[in-house]
């Protein structure tokens, strides 16, 4: 009678080597893509040189000190007063032609956008109203950073079908809001050849179109040529509206891009 | 799973240098896996996805950390499992194996007769529930070796302790599962060898 026998080791094995495959779990969750979003969107322990420009408030004092610098180079060169003056439509941002090539960046730089919290909490560490585009809907992620004045947010986008993955930043659209009136130079974008930069009117208020190439975002150090990149960035559409500068970074074309703004500030 | 792991051995070097690609080639990859294990260990699917997420997380950041040609998915396991036991210690008072009891999928072997396939799905039904009776550890290593195919090496990594003590603990779980099965459960019958 075989109920009566005893199972033996191998019986046992072979029956858990039998069973492995039909294990009542749950269904896997995709994880793939919301590991992604969190490695790209968290800070990574860098080279000890990006050290300094991972703390938003020395940032903002490098910021200030070369705003001072800029505006003597402004009034010493003409070529980088045009350059000045034409992005100072949209304050927060100023961008420069790259004489030399663009350094090169392994696949993707995490992206620092600070600390991941939610839609509410976001709003009440920054000083001026959130704009969620209706397009896009809820984010898939929201970053902080409160110690600049007046706070930056950052709205993370997931690929979607309709929307591509840009390897830049491992995402699909990265929208970004500061007070660019407080901090007139929080963002320095480096062109090179490649990228256009086209001035565009969104909702009215001045902006610019980047795209192309990807361009670099970087701090420059005093003025001397010497920059500390931090990332490449991909098809970038800027503008300011009442003292809040607004960034969309995706791999979007113009008017989809544009699409997005329906119904922002 | 042939030549996989001079797939992972790449996939690990380039997500090491930066590449989020590569990373997510590998989450891809090792995502059931790891989310298996946890469960294993918290026995509920809300805590074994969080873990298994914050595992992934946590092992891209401490790539730097991980020996560059060594086998990623013990090293994985290891995360994770420690992962899934800081949520079972919190989450154990709250739900002790909550989950409905489910039944193993039928094998849907068309040469068994329906009894056969009866008694074949009892009797992992009776295997499974008297699997999460056993002590976590016993349920682990039986799992990475019959469920998720480790081999000894690999076992020894994933649990940190030396192969021989793998093989010893090994036989210990065995023998506590044969010791916590009910008195008269019987081995089904072999497919078209129904004893009547």
């Amino acid at each position: 009678m075989a109920d009566l026998q005893r199972i033996t080791d191998v019986e046992l094995e072979r029956a858990l080597r039998d069973l492995g495959p039909r294990y009542p779990y749950p269904p896997t969750p995709n994880l793939a893509s919301k590991v992604r979003l969190r490695i790209t969107a968290q800070p990574v322990a860098r080279p000890r040189r990006f050290e300094l420009w991972r703390d938003p408030r020395r940032l903002a004092l490098v910021a200030a000190v070369l705003l001072v610098l800029l505006g003597a180079a402004a009034v010493a060169n003409p070529a980088t007063r045009d350059a000045i003056a034409h992005f100072f439509h949209v304050r927060g941002v100023i961008v420069n032609r790259q004489a030399s090539p663009l350094p090169s960046f392994s696949p993707v730089t995490p992206l620092d956008l600070g600390r991941r919290t939610t839609l509410a909490d976001a709003q009440s560490s920054v000083k001026f109203n959130i704009a969620v585009p209706a397009e896009l809907g809820a984010p898939d992620a929201v970053y902080v950073v409160s110690d600049i004045p007046g706070g930056e947010v950052a709205l993370a986008y997931t690929p979607r079908p309709s929307i591509p993955l840009v390897t830049q930043t491992g995402l699909g659209v990265l929208v970004t809001e500061f007070r660019g009136d407080l901090n007139p130079v929080f963002l320095m974008k480096g062109l090179g050849e490649g990228t256009t930069a086209e001035e565009v009117s969104v909702n009215g208020d001045p902006g610019w179109w980047i795209s192309g190439q990807p361009h670099m975002i970087y701090v420059e150090v005093g003025g001397q040529g010497q920059s500390v990149p931090l990332r490449l960035a991909a098809n970038t559409l800027i503008w300011e509206h009442a003292g809040v500068t607004y960034r969309i970074e995706s791999g979007l074309s113009k008017a989809d891009a544009f699409r997005i703004t329906a119904g922002l500030p | 799973m042939e030549g996989r792991p001079l797939d992972d051995i790449a996939l690990v070097e380039r997500a090491r240098n930066g590449d989020v690609n590569a990373y997510e080639a590998l989450v891809q990859h090792y995502q059931e896996l790891a989310f298996r294990v946890a469960y294993q260990v918290t026995g509920n699917a809300a805590d074994a996805e969080d873990a298994a997420q914050e595992a992934f997380v946590n092992a891209y950041y401490a790539l730097g950390r991980f020996r560059p040609g060594a086998p990623f998915r013990p090293w994985l396991c290891r995360i994770v499992v420690n992962e899934a036991r800081n949520r079972r210690t919190s989450a154990q008072r709250r739900t002790v194996l909550a989950e409905r009891a489910l039944v193993a999928q039928s094998s849907g072997d068309s040469a068994q007769s329906p009894e056969a396939a009866a008694e074949a799905d009892a009797f992992r039904s009776t295997l499974v529930a008297t699997l999460r009776t056993l002590r976590q550890d016993d349920r682990l290593i039986l799992a990475y070796r019959l469920f998720f195919d480790l081999s000894e090496a690999e076992m020894a990594q994933a649990l940190s302790v030396p192969r021989g003590t793998v093989k010893s603990r090994l036989s210990r779980a065995l023998a506590r599962l044969r010791e916590a099965l009910p008195a008269d459960i019987r081995m089904p019958s072999p497919a078209g060898e129904h004893d009547g």
